[in-house]
């Protein structure tokens, strides 16, 4: 690949005046710059000093941005660059599709859209784009923080109404992705209610459906029981309502005893890690909750996963005994 | 006690430090000039934290630090020729108060350009840019407090936005609606903990998410069901300080995940065992380290990620806890 030409050695470049690196004191972090990087961050400082907006100042500013996604005055100088000159925001939009893909993890990526967004305001087509950048990475934070924007700005009940599934997309290709519950319980309880949902009963009813089937099959899935946690709390459920359904799961493969197919409690699915210490907790939960005598059968429960169902914590689990003793004891 | 086996390598890290200024590997140099003063700040403290301040040149760093002062905003770049941002603002405050020259600074001007950063809805942006961040309205109450200037803040407006990110976990994210995230919820609860405002966490929920971060291997990740890494020994851990929970993590085996995740060549500590070491996951091994009480190490306090001591002088101590320093 040939070595790009230098701003330097261009003719129409020839009335900026390069401004090379502030190199007054000895830098903690002496730089070694490349020949490309250096001629391009030399014009944009002369370009930035002369306060240019135009064209070429685009093109400038779209090198660097492609050599340093991070330098977010390169990124500051570009916008203000496309107001002054009155450029089509969409065909920035579109040049930044190209970046967004490359540079997932960058925050300046993220934000120049959500600025573009303010002006452009086609909300439905970011949807799609931020839903093909998951193809890339489900999870980038980033990318999930500007959908909710998205839609939480725009609230456009049509944008909302696709929601549902497009979550329920992800976690049936990942049902681990943490990203994709935070998102369902953002879209059904904390963006007001949407057209057709306004029978919070069913909607309710709905969820603990959802989120029971799918701790039916993958039951050591913590996103999943935050998500049932969350639901029972948002909504004033005491934990205590579920414990049929989570008792199978606290319980080894052999001790199981469904022999009807109950809807409203699914059981494990076969295959399944059993017991689940994310059941146990559960089940420790409702019966500390409970109180009284049954406080010695959630310490029972919190000292089988110390020992043995989940190790890791097993210091945390200690605490919670200590703390669920001394709460008999007063 | 196994840590003698793989022990903390301070002299190696220190020289690695002290190289990070003689690095001859120039793209990737310059390319994170945007992160300079953060680089310095994270040096510097990890320094401190290995009792070897001296090992880079105070008069030095000032100037540095000082070169990249922006007179039109106020605040501070993150390299001379880069525009004021709150984050290298706030690491060079941090700087200047851990190397005793705050009295370079104007105070006023600094305090104007943060507060000039509050948006209506409370939380605080980074630049005129305007990108918000509840990083950044930790930032801001930091900064300010340091500055002995929290008087000026809006403190009802600055909770009430973070507050507003608190999740159905008992988590924080990056603004209203965002993911639990272990970053988030250390800058959140450090905020509220400068900020007397501890109130706004629903402190059972939240120690669990946290003790959830470890994973077998006894290193902490950063959500569910993502991997594991060095840095999140802080921002987990000093979580759980401000919450007065830091017995909910296994201490041994997170010391032993950190320690193996060091450069034993070069020095330095990266994300994970294996991987190349910076100075940011350097900086956060040795403090999740100190949290922890490994032997040897200065206290550092979690609130500001500074020396402990240092903020204890500044009256700016709250109320944390961190396991006790070992003897070996």
């Amino acid at each position: 690949m040939s070595q790009p030409t230098l701003y330097a050695d261009r003719a129409e470049w020839s009335d900026v005046v390069p401004i090379e690196q502030y190199e007054n004191t000895t830098p903690l972090a002496p730089i070694f710059y490349k020949n490309e990087y250096k001629d391009a961050t030399n014009y944009f400082r002369g370009i930035a000093k002369t306060g240019e907006k135009s064209q070429r100042v685009l093109e400038l500013t779209e090198h660097l941005i492609r050599l340093n996604p991070a330098h977010y005055t390169a990124w500051q100088y570009r916008y203000e660059t496309l107001l002054a000159i009155g450029s089509n925001f969409e065909d920035e939009l579109r040049l930044m599709d190209e970046l967004a893909i490359t540079h997932l993890k960058t925050y300046q990526v993220w934000h120049h859209r959500r600025l573009l967004m303010l002006k452009i305001c086609k909300p439905a087509r970011e949807l799609d784009f931020i839903a093909r950048t998951f193809k890339v990475d489900a999870k980038n934070y980033h990318t999930w923080s500007y959908r909710q924007w998205i839609l939480a700005y725009f609230n456009d009940n049509e944008l909302w109404s696709g929601e549902l599934d497009f979550v329920e997309d992800l976690l049936y290709a990942d049902i681990r992705n943490n990203s994709a519950w935070h998102h369902r319980f953002f879209t059904v309880f904390q963006s007001g209610v949407h057209d057709g949902e306004e029978d919070r009963e069913r909607v309710l009813k709905r969820e603990l459906i959802y989120v029971k089937q799918s701790i039916s099959l993958v039951p050591n899935n913590a996103s999943a029981w935050n998500y049932l946690r969350g639901l029972l709390e948002h909504n004033s459920i005491p934990y205590s309502r579920v414990i049929s359904f989570i008792q199978p799961y606290t319980l080894s493969m052999d001790e199981q005893t469904a022999d009807l197919v109950d809807l409203d409690n699914p059981p494990p699915s076969k295959g399944a890690h059993l017991p689940c210490a994310l059941a146990i907790e559960f089940l420790a939960d409702i019966y500390e909750a409970e109180g009284g005598d049954r406080m010695l059968n959630a310490t029972e429960l919190w000292k089988s996963l110390g020992n043995e169902y989940d190790v890791a914590r097993k210091k945390y689990w200690e605490y919670r005994i200590r703390e669920g003793l001394r709460a008999i004891q007063t | 006690m196994s840590h003698e086996t793989n022990p903390l390598l301070i002299p190696l890290h220190v020289s690695y430090i002290q190289n990070l200024g003689k690095n001859k590997n120039d793209l990737i140099y310059h390319l994170t000039a945007h992160l300079r003063m953060n680089a310095i700040y994270w040096g510097l403290t990890a320094l401190c934290t290995m009792n070897h301040r001296e090992a880079l040149d105070r008069d030095e760093m000032i100037d540095y630090v000082m070169s990249c002062w922006d007179e039109e905003t106020g605040g501070f770049g993150a390299h001379p020729d880069h525009d004021a941002h709150i984050l290298s603002t706030l690491s060079a405050i941090q700087i200047l108060v851990t190397q005793d020259a705050i009295g370079r600074l104007d105070i006023d001007r600094v305090v104007k350009f943060i507060l000039s950063l509050q948006q209506p809805s409370g939380v605080f942006a980074g630049d005129s840019f305007g990108e918000i961040d509840t990083r950044f309205s930790y930032i801001a109450v930091n900064a300010l407090s340091l500055l002995g200037r929290l008087g000026d803040l809006d403190v009802e407006k600055t909770v009430s936005y973070i507050a507003q990110c608190r999740n159905f976990d008992g988590g924080f994210g990056s603004r209203i609606g965002a993911e639990s995230h272990a970053g988030q919820v250390f800058v959140c609860c450090a905020a509220l903990t400068i900020l007397d405002r501890l109130d706004e966490i629903d402190t059972p929920t939240l120690s669990w998410w946290l003790a959830e971060r470890q994973l077998p291997n006894g290193g902490l990740n950063g959500r569910p069901e993502k991997l594991e890494d060095v840095c999140y020994s802080f921002w987990v851990l000093a979580s759980l300080s401000m919450l007065k929970k830091v017995h909910y993590i296994d201490s041994d085996k997170l010391i032993s995940f950190i320690l193996s995740a060091q450069d034993p060549e070069g020095g330095g500590i990266a994300d994970r065992p294996g991987d190349m070491p910076d100075v940011f996951h350097t900086h956060f091994g040795i403090a999740g380290l100190s949290l922890l009480g490994y032997p040897g190490l200065v206290d550092i306090d979690p609130v500001y990620c500074m020396p402990a001591a240092l903020i204890e002088t500044l009256g700016l101590r709250k109320g944390w806890q961190s396991l006790e320093r070992r003897m070996r």
